[in-house]
């Protein structure tokens, strides 16, 4: 019984520190699910834009810009990362994730350079999470009113985006390329604009990451992707993707359920270096699910991607 | 008004399989009017219909609709112009989404797509009179997935899509050509009574010899991509599907089984 009471004890102790740091990362999953399920497009670009933003926004502070100035210029970042990945497959007819490869594996080279070194403390520096009246700055309150009052937002300003005139294209482009084109859909423009919004929302994560907790490095970004497939499958397992309100949803709910049940892990003991292997085996099992249900008969059909 | 000049397109120049799909073919198609390509495999109707389309860049050639020179325009621009039915139900609707959204996508397709809600009563209250039309029951389901849909209904829903808007030419591709005879012949219906009511310049390709002979008021057979027959006027009135056949280089069962 005290195994179990001490695992509880300090789980619980964490979920305020936890759900700061999922909401944040929420941003990195809503940038992984806008591409793969709005546009067709799995795309890998997050795994860079998210130091990328992280890189940008702690240059940006120790020279003693804005946080916002710093929050705002990785958007900008994140942004041009993603019209590239979607420029090189667009324009070389390069599988989307080969484009997503290529693009992460160079920004890392980017952000060493807009860094100059691998790792930077911006420790002190003024943050958004400072102007939270009445909570103490630091502590996981300030963190969690700022980053879910923006997760409010953006699901709000997404949801509004994918209902209207442009937003039902956007998402033509990823249910048939070749009837949104038929129906006068810029295919290119929307899947560049698309991809480049999604990796926006990954850069601004790793913006808010890093004046959440104090530091820049280059190898923030390292296994961010398998993460937020993990709470992007979690979410849509929860809520469900039937309808663009539930899909939007998911990475939400997702990113909050999945860091949660990382932290019980951990809690109840699990050495820190298998939690990628725990991560992997549950994205495998949950991509699996589907064709295990079918007791008898072939595999279905794979997922018709973008080639 | 349709006006095809010259069209050349060559696949696989300089090499051993080199195959001319169009050899200077020159059509015109006068507005209001409903040509019917006919032809045998590989005769470069599907060639054709893509040049017209943009999906296929000619190497020389022009093409105008109503005038306006559209050679060099992307598939999307030249969409404010022509609207296209395709052979494959699957291709001319975007499965994932509703009814609805379909119509929403095909209602904007020579406008400019705004920040207003895409979806609103007035839009949705047109479309089910519009899809009512068909009397397939489209009209309650608008808010079903269109993967949910049978063939038919979804090649119907493509049709009431492509001739909303009154688009300058209506392009079919061999349209109910993957249908049980029943839906085909509803479908073949409802496009003539739109076609009919909206005096649309159309070229529907096919390869059923009665539709060539029943509707239409041109034929146009094309043979190794260029016009080889056009029928047209008195003459197209009094045209049976035995003429038709005769002029085939290559006669396959199917289409003497339709005579």
């Amino acid at each position: 019984m005290g195994f179990i009471a001490d695992v509880l004890t300090s789980f619980v102790a964490i979920i305020p520190v936890t759900l700061a740091q999922s909401l944040i990362l929420a941003f990195v999953v809503l940038g992984i699910m806008i591409p793969f399920r709005m546009l067709n497009f799995p795309d890998l670009t997050s795994e860079g834009a998210f130091p990328l933003g992280g890189c940008v926004c702690g240059v940006l502070l120790a020279a003693g810009a804005s946080p916002l100035m710093g929050i705002a210029a990785a958007l900008v970042a994140g942004f041009a990362a993603g019209c590239c990945t979607a420029f090189i497959h667009l324009r070389f007819r390069i599988h989307t994730l080969l484009a997503g490869i290529l693009m992460m594996t160079m920004l890392y080279s980017i952000n060493l350079r807009i860094m100059g070194k691998s790792n930077l403390s911006v420790f002190g520096s003024p943050t958004v999470f400072d102007w939270v009246p009445f909570a103490r700055p630091g502590f996981p309150a300030s963190k969690i009113v700022v980053a879910g009052l923006l997760a409010l937002l953006v699901f709000a300003a997404l949801y509004m985006f994918f209902r209207t005139e442009k937003g039902t294209a956007v998402r033509a482009v990823g249910a048939n390329p070749d009837m949104a084109e038929a129906q006068g859909i810029n295919v290119w423009a929307a899947t560049i604009g698309d991809v480049g919004l999604a990796s926006a929302f990954s850069a601004s994560s790793g913006a808010l990451m890093v004046q959440s907790q104090g530091f820049a490095d280059v190898n923030m970004g390292l296994g961010i992707l398998i993460n937020g497939l993990a709470a992007l499958m979690i979410g849509e397992a929860v809520v469900g993707k039937q309808t663009v309100w539930r899909q939007l949803l998911a990475p939400f709910a997702g990113a909050i359920i999945y860091y949660q049940l990382v932290s019980f892990c951990l809690a109840a003991g699990m050495p820190p270096p298998d939690l990628k292997l725990a991560t992997g085996l549950f994205v495998l099992a949950m991509l699996a699910l589907p064709s295990l249900k079918r007791s008898r008969g072939p595999a279905p059909a794979r997922e018709a991607i973008r080639e | 008004m349709l006006e095809i000049r010259s069209a050349r397109k060559v696949f696989y120049r300089g090499q051993a399989d080199e195959k001319v799909a169009l050899d200077d073919l020159s059509l015109s198609l006068a507005t209001g009017e409903f040509g019917i390509v006919i032809g045998s495999n590989g005769a470069g109707k599907s060639s054709m219909l893509n040049a017209v389309s943009g999906a296929l860049i000619l190497d020389s050639g022009q093409i105008l609709i109503n005038g306006a020179d559209v050679t060099g325009m992307p598939v999307h621009k030249r969409a404010a112009k022509l609207a296209r039915v395709f052979q494959d139900p699957m291709r001319g609707t975007a499965a994932s989404m509703t009814v609805a959204e379909n119509m929403l996508l095909a209602d904007l397709r020579s406008t400019k797509r705004t920040l207003r809600q895409g979806l609103n009563a007035a839009r949705l209250a047109s479309y089910k009179e519009r899809l009512s039309i068909l009397g397939l029951g489209l009209e309650n389901r608008l808010d079903t997935r269109v993967d949910l849909l049978s063939g038919g209904q979804r090649q119907s829903l493509s049709l009431i899509m492509a001739v909303g808007g009154s688009p300058d030419l209506l392009l079919l591709d061999e349209h109910t050509a993957a249908l049980d005879p029943r839906t085909a012949e509803i479908v073949m219906q409802a496009t003539v009574r739109a076609v009919d009511a909206l005096k649309l310049t159309t070229l529907m390709v096919t390869h059923n010899m009665q539709h060539a002979v029943d509707y239409g008021s041109r034929v146009i057979m094309l043979d190794a991509g260029r016009v080889l027959l056009e029928v047209a006027g008195e003459e197209k009135a009094r045209v049976t599907v035995i003429d038709l056949i005769g002029h085939f280089s290559v006669k396959t069962d199917r289409m003497l089984l339709a005579g």
